[in-house]
C-alpha cells in the first residue's frame, strides 16, 4: 500500500489572500482520506488533482505520467504541462453529485462510455447498476431519486469507466445523519470491493477513521501530516493536527523526569507517565493529548490493572451523543472520556461521582510546545 | 428646477409653432428629383430679389403626389410627368387654370466607365448585364418612360427580370454610380450632373415617350400669392436660361419635336 | 388575400428561415464565448454585437452596402471569383435579416448558457467528453428553452426587418421584396387596402412568435 501513485507539490493563490501550499504529498494505492476542517482547502486540492482547477505553479504526477507542471519562472514556460481531465482517466464524484438533470439514470451512467460499442455499453451499465443495487431505476430522472440513490448513481457513473483513480468529495455530506451512518459502512465495502486507488475528502473524523487506509491532514491550505489513519490519529505531529483530528483532551504539562524511555509529566495536579518517544531531550513544556476513547473508567479502586496511569476522577458533566456519552472529569486536570450508554449506566455515573480513570502510557501523546 | 423644465418645454413648443421669417412668405415647392440642381439655383436668385423664401421637397413625382393627397402642406407641384398631375387634378387638389407644361427632357442609358459596354438598347439583353436600374414604375416617371420605350422597341420581355426598381431617378443614378448595377435609365439632365457615369445611349426623341414637366399651383396652398409670383419667375427668361444650361428642353420656347 | 400576397408572405418566411441558418451557428458560438470565456477586449465584442439593436437599421444597411457592394471588400471578392452578386439579390435580404436579428439571439442564448451550471460541464469533462461533446450533450440541452426563445425572437425580428433590407436589397417584387418592404411600397403607391392586409399578416405572425417565446422564457426549468 505504500507504493506511491500520486505525488503532488503545488501552490494556488486565491483573491483575498488565502493560499494553498501542498508539499510532497504522496498518495499510494488504497483509500486515502484528505482530512481537514471546512475551508482547509481539501476540495480545492482534490479538484486540482482532477484537473478541474489549475494551481499557479507546481507539479502533479500520477504513476510516471505528469498531469500538471507549471514553473513560476517565465523562462520555463515551454515545459508547462496540463493534462485535461478527460485524459486523466479519473472518476469524480462531487459533493452534490452533479447528476445530469436532463438524462436518466442509465443516460448518466453510460455518459462516460462513449468510446465503447453500444452493446458493450449497455452491458457495462446494467452490470454497474446491478452491483450498486440500482436495478429498476434505469429510466428514472435524477430528481426522482432519494439522496442515497443519487449518491450511488454518481458513484456508478464514476466507476463504470474503470478509472485509474477515484476522487470523492465529501461523499456522505449531502445525506441526512441516519442515512449517512448507514451508508458509511456500505461505502466502505463498495470501495474495498472496487479496489481502485481512491482519494476521499471529508471533515468528519469518524468517516476518515471508518473509510480511510491513509490520511493526509490539511490545515489552512497546507498539508501538515500524512500516513496511515490509525497512526496519524493517535500520534498527531503537532497541536494543529491534534486539534483537527479532535483529540478531546489537550492540556499543557511539564516534563519532570525522563527515564528508560518513559517521561513523567505534571499536568495540573496530576502526574502522568507517557512514552518519551522522540521528544527532544531538553523538552520541558509539552501539550498532553489523550483521546476520549482511550480513557477507561472504573469504580473499584483496588483492582490491579496494566495502565500506568490511575487517576482519581470526579464526574463534572455527562453529555449524551446518540448512543455514546461524553464524560467530562476532573482528575487534577480536565479529562474527557467517551463511554457507551450501557457502560455509563453500569457505572451509575452522575455529576459528582468519584471513580478511577485509567490511561495507558502509550496512549498519551506528548507534543512539545512550538514557540 | 421645475421652472427650468417648464421653460425648456415652453421654448421648444414655441419653436415648433412660430415661423422663422415673419415678414416674408415661405413658398413650399414639391418638385421632381430631376429638377433638384436647377431649381435650387433658380430659387437662390429669386430669394435675393423677392425677399421670399423657397423651401423644396424633392422626391419621385409619385411619392410627392401621395404626400399631397395625404394632406402635406405645399404650394406648388412640379412633376416629371403629366399622369401624376392628372391624378391630383381629378381629385380636385389643383388650383384651376394654373397648370402649365414647362419643360421636356431626354432619356438616356448610363453605365460606369468600367462596366460592360452598352451601345444600343439591345445590348441590355446581354447575359453579362445582370442588373438594370429603373425608377419604380409606380411612382417614378423616368421609370415609366423607360419601360414604355423598352416595350416599344420590343426589348422589355428580355430585360424585365433584370430590373432593379429604385425610389427615384436620382436613386437610379446612385445605383449605377455605386457599381452595384450594370446600367440604368435616367434623364440626360441627371447624367450631366454626375461625373461618375457616362451616357451609353441617348434615346432618340422620335422613339421616346413624350416627356413633359407640368407645373401647377395647389388649391390649398398656404401662400398662393407668393407662390404665383414664383411660378411666374420660373417661366421667365432668367429661369429658362438656367434650365437650358442644365440641359432641359424648355417647352414654351422650343418647337414641339 | 391574393395569390401574389401569399407568395410574398411565403418569400418573407423563407428568407427569415434562411437568415436563421446564418444566425444560429454564428450566434451560438458568440453566445458561448461571451458566456464562458473572458479575454481582454471582451467588452468591445459585446458592444459590437449589440450595436445593430441600437443603431438606426439604415446605418447597419449602409455598412452592409459598403461591405457587400460590388466595389466593397467582400462583394468585389464574391463578384470577381464566383461571379456572385449580393446587393439587390435575395442574398442581401438574408444577410440583412441575419445582421439585424443576431444581437437578439445572442443576448437570449448567452443568458441561457450563463444559467447552465458549469459543474455539469466540468463533470462531463472528467467522464472523457471533449469540448464539442460537452457543448452539444450538456450545455445546449440544458439551455434549450432560452436558446429556443432566442431563435423565435430572431425569427420575428427578421420577419419585421425593413431599414437595412431596403438599403441593401431594394424592392424588387418577387426577388427581394419582403413583407415590411411591400407594406411601405404599398403605402407609397396609395394601395391602402393591400397595405393593411399585409400589415395584418405581419402582426399575426409577430404576435405568435413573441407569445410563444415569452412563454418559453417564463417556464424555464
Amino acid at each position: 500500500m505504500n507504493n506511491e501513485i500520486i505525488t503532488a507539490t503545488f501552490r494556488k493563490q486565491f483573491p483575498g489572500g488565502a493560499e494553498i501550499v501542498v508539499e510532497n504529498v504522496c498518495i499510494g494505492g488504497g483509500i486515502t482520506v484528505l482530512f481537514g476542517a471546512s475551508g482547509s482547502g481539501k476540495t480545492t486540492v482534490l479538484r486540482c488533482l482532477a484537473g478541474l482547477e489549475t494551481p499557479d505553479e507546481g507539479e502533479i504526477k500520477f504513476g510516471g505520467e505528469v498531469w500538471f507542471r507549471k514553473s513560476g519562472k517565465r523562462k520555463a514556460k515551454g515545459e508547462d504541462i496540463f493534462l485535461p481531465p478527460r485524459k486523466r482517466g479519473i472518476g469524480f464524484v462531487p459533493q452534490d453529485y452533479a447528476l445530469f438533470p436532463h438524462l436518466t439514470v442509465a443516460g448518466n451512467v453510460c455518459y462516460g462510455l462513449n468510446e465503447l460499442p453500444a452493446a458493450e455499453r449497455a452491458a457495462r451499465v446494467l452490470e454497474t447498476l446491478n452491483w450498486l443495487g440500482l436495478d429498476g431505476l434505469e429510466h428514472r430522472l435524477p430528481r426522482e431519486l432519494s439522496g442515497g440513490q443519487q449518491q450511488r448513481v454518481a458513484l456508478a457513473r464514476a466507476v463504470v469507466r474503470r478509472p485509474k483513480l477515484l476522487l470523492l468529495d465529501e461523499p456522505l455530506a449531502a445525506l441526512d445523519t441516519p442515512t449517512r451512518l448507514r451508508l458509511r459502512g456500505e461505502l466502505r465495502q463498495l470501495l474495498r470491493q472496487l479496489g481502485l486507488p481512491t482519494i476521499l475528502v471529508t471533515h468528519d473524523r469518524f468517516e476518515a477513521l471508518a473509510l480511510g487506509d491513509d490520511v493526509v491532514v490539511l490545515h489552512d491550505g497546507r498539508n501538515v501530516q500524512q500516513g496511515a489513519v490509525p497512526e496519524v490519529f493517535s500520534r498527531p505531529v503537532n497541536l494543529a493536527v491534534a486539534e483537527i483530528t479532535a483529540v478531546e483532551t489537550i492540556q499543557s504539562g511539564q516534563i519532570l523526569e525522563t527515564r528508560d524511555g518513559l517521561a513523567t509529566v505534571a499536568v495540573g495536579d496530576a502526574r502522568l507517565i507517557a512514552l518519551a518517544g522522540d521528544l527532544p531531550p531538553a523538552a520541558r513544556e509539552v501539550y498532553v493529548c489523550i483521546r476520549a476513547e482511550d480513557v477507561i473508567l472504573m469504580r473499584a479502586d483496588s483492582v490491579q490493572s496494566s495502565p500506568r496511569n490511575r487517576l482519581a476522577a470526579t464526574v463534572l458533566a455527562l453529555v449524551r451523543e446518540g448512543s455514546l456519552v461524553r464524560v467530562n472529569l476532573d482528575c487534577g486536570f480536565p479529562l474527557t472520556a467517551l463511554l457507551t450508554q450501557p457502560a455509563c449506566e453500569e457505572l451509575a455515573l452522575q455529576e459528582g461521582t468519584q471513580l478511577v480513570a485509567l490511561v495507558k502510557a502509550p496512549q498519551i501523546h506528548l507534543i512539545p510546545f512550538t514557540r | 428646477m421645475k421652472l427650468l423644465i417648464i421653460s425648456i418645454f415652453a421654448g421648444a413648443a414655441l419653436l415648433f409653432v412660430v415661423q422663422t421669417n415673419i415678414h416674408a412668405a415661405t413658398v413650399t415647392v414639391f418638385a421632381a428629383v430631376s429638377l433638384t440642381d436647377s431649381l435650387k439655383q433658380i430659387a437662390a436668385d429669386y430669394e435675393k430679389t423677392s425677399g421670399d423664401k423657397i423651401v423644396f421637397n424633392f422626391a419621385a413625382s409619385g411619392t410627392l403626389a401621395r404626400q399631397i393627397e395625404a394632406g402635406a402642406p405645399a404650394d406648388i407641384f412640379f412633376a416629371a410627368d403629366e399622369s401624376k398631375t392628372d391624378a391630383l387634378e381629378k381629385k380636385g387638389l389643383l388650383a384651376s387654370g394654373t397648370r402649365k407644361s414647362l419643360l421636356g427632357n431626354m432619356l438616356v442609358i448610363v453605365t460606369t466607365p468600367d462596366a460592360v459596354a452598352v451601345h444600343v438598347p439591345a445590348d441590355l439583353t446581354n447575359a453579362a448585364i445582370q442588373h438594370i436600374a429603373l425608377g419604380d414604375v409606380k411612382i417614378v416617371p423616368a421609370g415609366t418612360y423607360a419601360k414604355v420605350y423598352l416595350e416599344k422597341i420590343g426589348v422589355w420581355p428580355a430585360v424585365e427580370s433584370k430590373v432593379v426598381p429604385c425610389v427615384s431617378v436620382r436613386a437610379v443614378l446612385a445605383a449605377v454610380e455605386s457599381g452595384n448595377v450594370d446600367a440604368g435609365f435616367v434623364y440626360k439632365t441627371d447624367a450631366a450632373i454626375s461625373k461618375k457615369v457616362k451616357v451609353a445611349f441617348e434615346v432618340p426623341a422620335a422613339d421616346a415617350p413624350n416627356i413633359s414637366y407640368p407645373l401647377a399651383l395647389l388649391k390649398d396652398a398656404p401662400q398662393p400669392d407668393a407662390a404665383k409670383n414664383f411660378m411666374a419667375f420660373l417661366d421667365s427668361e432668367t429661369a429658362t436660361a438656367v434650365f437650358k444650361q442644365f440641359g432641359f428642353i424648355v417647352l414654351s420656347s422650343a418647337p414641339a419635336k | 388575400m391574393s395569390g401574389a400576397e401569399w407568395q410574398l408572405v411565403g418569400f418573407s418566411l423563407r428568407m427569415a428561415l434562411a437568415s436563421l441558418l446564418l444566425v444560429l451557428p454564428v450566434g451560438l458560438a458568440l453566445a458561448w464565448w461571451l458566456a464562458r470565456k473572458h479575454w481582454r477586449g471582451k467588452a468591445v465584442v459585446e458592444t459590437l454585437v449589440s450595436l445593430p439593436l441600437v443603431l438606426p437599421p439604415v446605418v447597419t444597411g449602409l455598412v452592409l452596402l459598403q461591405l457587400f457592394g460590388r466595389r466593397g471588400p467582400v462583394g468585389s471578392w464574391l463578384h470577381n471569383i464566383f461571379n456572385c452578386d449580393v446587393v439587390f439579390t435575395w442574398r442581401a435580404v438574408v444577410i440583412a435579416l441575419a445582421a439585424m436579428s443576431l444581437p437578439l439571439f445572442v443576448r437570449a442564448a448567452r443568458t441561457a448558457f450563463e444559467e447552465v451550471d458549469v459543474k455539469f460541464e466540468q463533470l462531463a469533462r472528467t467522464l472523457g467528453a471533449g469540448e464539442w461533446r460537452v457543448f452539444f450533450t450538456i450545455t445546449l440541452p440544458l439551455a434549450k428553452r432560452g436558446v429556443l426563445a432566442g431563435t423565435l425572437l430572431a425569427f420575428a425580428r427578421a420577419l419585421g426587418e425593413f431599414g437595412a433590407t431596403i438599403m441593401v436589397a431594394g424592392n424588387i417584387p418577387g426577388r427581394t421584396t419582403t413583407l415590411p418592404v411591400a407594406i411601405y411600397a404599398a403605402v407609397q403607391n396609395g394601395e391602402d387596402a393591400h397595405a393593411w392586409t399585409l400589415a395584418g399578416v405581419s402582426a399575426v405572425i409577430a404576435f405568435a412568435a413573441v407569445f410563444v417565446s415569452e412563454n418559453l422564457l417564463r417556464r424555464r426549468k
